[in-house]
């Protein structure tokens, strides 16, 4: 599907993806895959979490120095021979990347997966001024030919099926290719070789930009990113400018987390670290290198105390495939270019439009899976909640459920208004209840009475029982021993020393 | 055409530095502070402690990083010197018909002498001829033979770096690629690799450090595991010494 | 010691015998749950659609009711996790903000409770049936309650543990994300109950309640006669407390 025969909010494009047997059988077979590969490869490392917290602190260090970072990076990588050029919005970096192609007259681009580059719809810009841009990651390569957008991080194509591939490319053959994986991997090899080298810029993403060294480090499997930045005379390479580490030796970390929890692999087959554009003397490498720092909202971010550490990410795609909510609408019904929890986040983030943006915060059941599975710990399932009572503060929340949320602050504001409503409640339930439940599809209950039953109110609550069974209990009761006085008196002197929250995981 | 180009250049580079400035005053004036002149205390650089105290004993690590090696789909011959290397490869190039080999300008792979012993293929060595498109000449290669700089056991991974004599495509186009590992250079951790590139500076960085863990792989196509998408399918370690 | 239960709104008015499961369990051990009324409920559905002004004006019933206990129990990891919360949603009310850390501090899940602090492990329940357990999302990942529950069912005698695949997986409730995203809440529930069904158990048991109502709720839409349980219940009918 285009995205411009999309519904436009998360709910019905969602509808789309439950509907599509195929869709979220393949989504959930990958996910499940990649989440049982993270998780084998985190367990037999080993310290899992120490080394979660090493990268978080390199991430929150680096963002919060990031002037001096980035500035360091930028000095570095001119010394190394790069051209460096800075967009503020993703138009910016449109302009000079269209600039760098129009003055080297250029008429192919190669291109490695970039999700920044995904941000900008740099593809369609290179196309309108006529330079035909060529996606050689795998996955990318077949949805570009299917004309449509990643809808994994990590695994673009999570969507289609082999006979969908084998049609998409035996179009470009010329001639029926068999759906077997061999036969049509084999197939782009060869096709995308000649356009490696015939191309006239090889643009990519960039995972990490090293501060201390102005070099750029790409993590890939397939060997195209190599490609692309050896053989094509000029490289472009967008970044994030939230992308930079100090050192290599800070790269160790990341190079422990991000493959390990993008995929399970101990290393990607290829880590390739670019300073420069290639030296004299050299006979492969670009003669001349770009690197186009791309703000486009990521600034709006610095200084905000709920939202800095989304810069902390690191692109690896965990959090989609720990997310039961991704695992079930696959990522195009998210609607951005980034999906799962982290798109959800970062979509309106990047944006700043988290007013108008539609109900895709409101995706998620916050069961911070997400969380668990982040190699930096960020904690998105907080932040949906802050996106959520940003969007109420601004007067853009759902005007039936604001009501509902005032009567319910009525309600429980006061454990007799509470104690009233569960009266009513006993007496009207009598209405709608068959053996103990009830199963119209009334009002708000039609969501959940699709799926479920919905129990009735017993006779008393809790509240009207308490007083009968104290006094029962009080009669029964037993001496408390010394043993366990002991202990909660011990639990008490604890949180004394400590201040409390001690005894929480 | 070409000056023009250059004075694009000229021009581009000087908004550049006209916009550094301010972009990093942006960032800083978000964060809210002035921006920052000097190095911020780093307490947390690189791997945790308990980490970099690791490590495996010479023969542990041939072991491990064959293990991983071949876990991914790559082949291991441990061998005893660069006879048995020269040996190997001309084994293989036989076998599998190889009619063309590019190989590194490297002193331990002319010793090799593998023009000799490959009678039958058309050797290159990287660089050699100014009038050769050496990109062309990689891609059509059969076999490419290179030296690693370094190895790291723990994740099966070898360094080859760039340099005039040291194209980054010969370890990338050809079909088959062949890394020669002496074991002196293979190390316990990725981090006693990466602590090389910190303490060389950026001076003396090479344009391409390339880290290669196996042969090119891809799921692409429903999480059906090919090899050989785009570098070489087939890649031997061989072990040396 | 004043130990206090904090009984949250949805077993006060739907699953009451939750809180007499854990009055009598606590009972044997000396520790009489004191129950003040003036507690409504801990706010969550207000805090997690953006309501916080309105999250407020519940939790402040909250942090009335148990200013001057010493411990506070209660039968939900995520309504425990909600007291966690008040510090953020009172950061700019200093006064409340120092209350909201002293609760957040003495707040407990039962079983952390149980085992934790009294260090009871072994009620003496015998419970001769199979048994597969559901742990859910905030109790496990956000308060860190996963050995507790483990420990209290290993010396139940008879029972038999079946583990549920995909255990961790979220059930789909996320409170007002059942009735808002209707449809992938209910293929979330749908695929629990598949799983729940896989291991052949007699009782599903768990530690939260509005999770075992959406799956309850499931079962029975779908005519499927697993009997879902809090572990409270459990363990007060496997000590013929109940």
């Amino acid at each position: 599907m285009s995205a411009k025969t999309m519904p436009n909010t998360v709910k019905k494009r969602a509808e789309l993806a439950l509907n599509d047997d195929f869709l979220r059988k393949a989504v959930k077979f990958t996910t499940e895959r990649l989440r049982n590969g993270k998780k084998n490869a985190s367990a037999e490392h080993g310290n899992w979490d120490e080394w979660r917290e090493r990268g978080r602190q390199i991430r929150l260090h680096t963002i919060a120095h990031l002037d001096y970072y980035l500035n360091m990076f930028v000095d570095n990588a001119r010394a190394n021979g790069v051209h460096v050029h800075f967009a503020d919005t993703g138009a910016d970096a449109v302009r000079i990347a269209l600039e760098i192609a129009k003055n080297k007259q250029a008429k192919t681009v190669v291109k490695s997966k970039s999700m920044v580059s995904e941000e900008l719809h740099l593809n369609h810009a290179l196309e309108g001024i006529g330079v035909e841009a060529i996606e050689t990651d795998l996955g990318e390569y077949i949805i570009q030919l299917a004309g449509e957008t990643p809808s994994h991080i990590v695994i673009p194509a999570i969507h289609k099926n082999r006979y969908q591939i084998a049609d998409l490319l035996s179009e470009v053959a010329g001639e029926k290719l068999e759906a077997d994986t061999t036969v049509l991997a084999g197939f782009v090899r060869k096709k995308l070789r000649e356009n490696f080298l015939e191309a006239d810029i090889g643009m990519t993403g960039c995972n990490f930009a090293i501060a201390e060294t102005g070099s750029m480090v790409l993590f890939e499997n397939e060997g195209n990113a190599r490609m692309v930045t050896t053989l094509p005379k000029t490289q472009i390479t967008l970044m994030g400018m939230e992308r930079i580490i100090p050192s290599f030796q800070d790269l160790e970390v990341m190079a422990t987390l991000l493959p390990r929890s993008a995929t399970g692999q101990k290393l990607t087959m290829y880590m390739s670290g670019i300073t420069g554009p290639r030296r004299e003397a050299d006979a492969d490498g670009p003669d001349e290198m770009h690197i186009i720092i791309v703000d486009n909202g990521r600034s709006l971010q610095l200084g905000d105390p709920e939202f800095q550490e989304l810069l902390n990410c690191i692109r690896c795609g965990a959090c989609l495939n720990a997310c039961p909510v991704y695992r079930h609408i696959g990522g195009h019904a998210y609607g951005g270019t980034y999906s799962g929890p982290i798109g959800a986040v970062l979509t309106p983030a990047l944006n700043k439009n988290v007013a108008e943006w539609d109900d895709i915060a409101n995706a998620s059941s916050l069961c911070g899976a997400c969380y668990e599975a982040c190699p930096v710990k960020i904690p998105l399932h907080e932040m949906l909640i802050y996106l959520r009572r940003r969007k109420v503060e601004k007067g853009h929340g759902n005007k039936l459920e604001g009501a509902g949320m005032k009567g319910f602050a009525v309600l429980m504001g006061n454990a007799k208004r509470f104690r009233a409503a569960l009266k009513m409640g006993q007496i009207g339930q009598k209405l709608v209840v068959r053996d103990g439940g009830i199963r119209a599809k009334i009002g708000p209950l039609k969501g959940w009475n699709s799926y479920r039953v919905l129990p009735s109110l017993p006779k008393s609550t809790f509240r009207q029982r308490f007083a009968t069974l104290d006094q029962e209990i009080r009669q029964g009761l037993q001496e408390m021993s010394p043993e366990i006085r002991g202990r909660m008196e011990a639990a008490l002197k604890k949180r004394e020393r400590e201040g409390g929250g001690g005894h929480h995981g | 055409m070409a000056d023009t180009h250059q004075e694009w250049l000229r021009k581009m580079e000087e908004q550049s530095r006209a916009k550094q400035a301010s972009f990093m005053d942006g960032i800083a004036k978000k964060l809210g502070r002035p921006r920052l002149a000097k190095a911020p205390e780093h307490p947390f650089r690189g791997a945790p402690d308990f980490w970099n105290a690791f490590e495996w004993t010479p023969e542990e690590r041939i072991e491990r990083f064959s293990d991983n090696w071949r876990s991914v789909g790559g082949h291991v011959a441990r061998l005893s010197d660069m006879n048995a290397v020269r040996d190997f490869i001309a084994g293989k190039a036989k076998e599998m018909g190889a009619r063309y080999v590019v190989r590194q300008n490297e002193a331990e792979l002319a010793e090799l002498g593998l023009e000799e012993a490959l009678p039958e293929a058309a050797v290159s060595v990287w660089n050699t001829d100014p009038d050769t498109y050496w990109k062309a000449r990689s891609a059509e290669a059969d076999f490419g033979v290179v030296m690693a700089d370094y190895a790291a056991a723990y994740t099966g991974s070898v360094a080859v770096l760039s340099s005039k004599d040291k194209g980054r495509s010969v370890s990338l186009l050809p079909t088959v690629l062949m890394i020669v590992i002496p074991v002196d250079r293979l190390r316990t951790r990725l981090g006693e690799v990466l602590v090389e590139f910190d303490r060389a500076g950026r001076e003396n960085l090479p344009a391409g450090i390339h880290f290669i863990s196996g042969p090119s792989r891809s799921s692409d196509i429903e999480n059906d595991l090919t090899i050989g998408v785009h570098g070489p399918g087939v890649v031997y370690a061989l072990l040396v010494g | 010691m004043k130990v206090s239960l904090f009984i949250t709104c949805l077993s006060d008015a739907f699953y009451p015998r939750v809180g007499e499961a854990m009055v009598r369990l606590l009972a044997r051990y000396g520790v009489r749950l004191d129950f003040p009324t003036v507690q409504t409920c801990c706010g969550q559905p207000a805090f997690n659609s953006g309501y916080w002004e309105e999250a407020r004006d519940s939790a402040r019933t909250i942090l009335e009711a148990f200013e001057d206990s010493d411990f506070v129990i209660s039968p939900s990891g995520s309504c425990t996790g909600m007291i966690h919360h008040y510090p953020k949603l009172f950061e700019n009310d200093p006064a409340m903000l120092e209350k909201a850390k002293k609760l957040q501090a003495k707040s407990y899940e039962f079983t952390q409770f149980l085992v934790n602090v009294l260090g009871v492990t072994d009620v003496g329940a015998s419970f001769p049936h199979k048994v597969t357990y559901h742990p859910s999302c905030h109790g496990s990942r956000l308060l860190g309650v996963k050995d507790e529950p483990m420990e209290l069912m290993k010396r139940v005698k008879g029972l038999e543990f079946v583990p549920l695949p995909f255990a961790e997986d979220c059930c789909g409730f996320g409170g007002t994300f059942a009735v808002k995203m209707a449809d992938i809440s209910g293929a979330m529930v749908s695929e629990k109950v598949d799983h729940v069904k896989e291991t052949e158990a007699e009782v599903l048991v768990g530690l939260d309640m509005a999770c075992l109502m959406n799956i309850a709720g499931n079962l029975r839409f779908r005519g499927e006669p697993v009997r879902v349980m809090h572990l409270a219940e459990l363990l007060a009918e496997g000590a013929k407390l109940a």
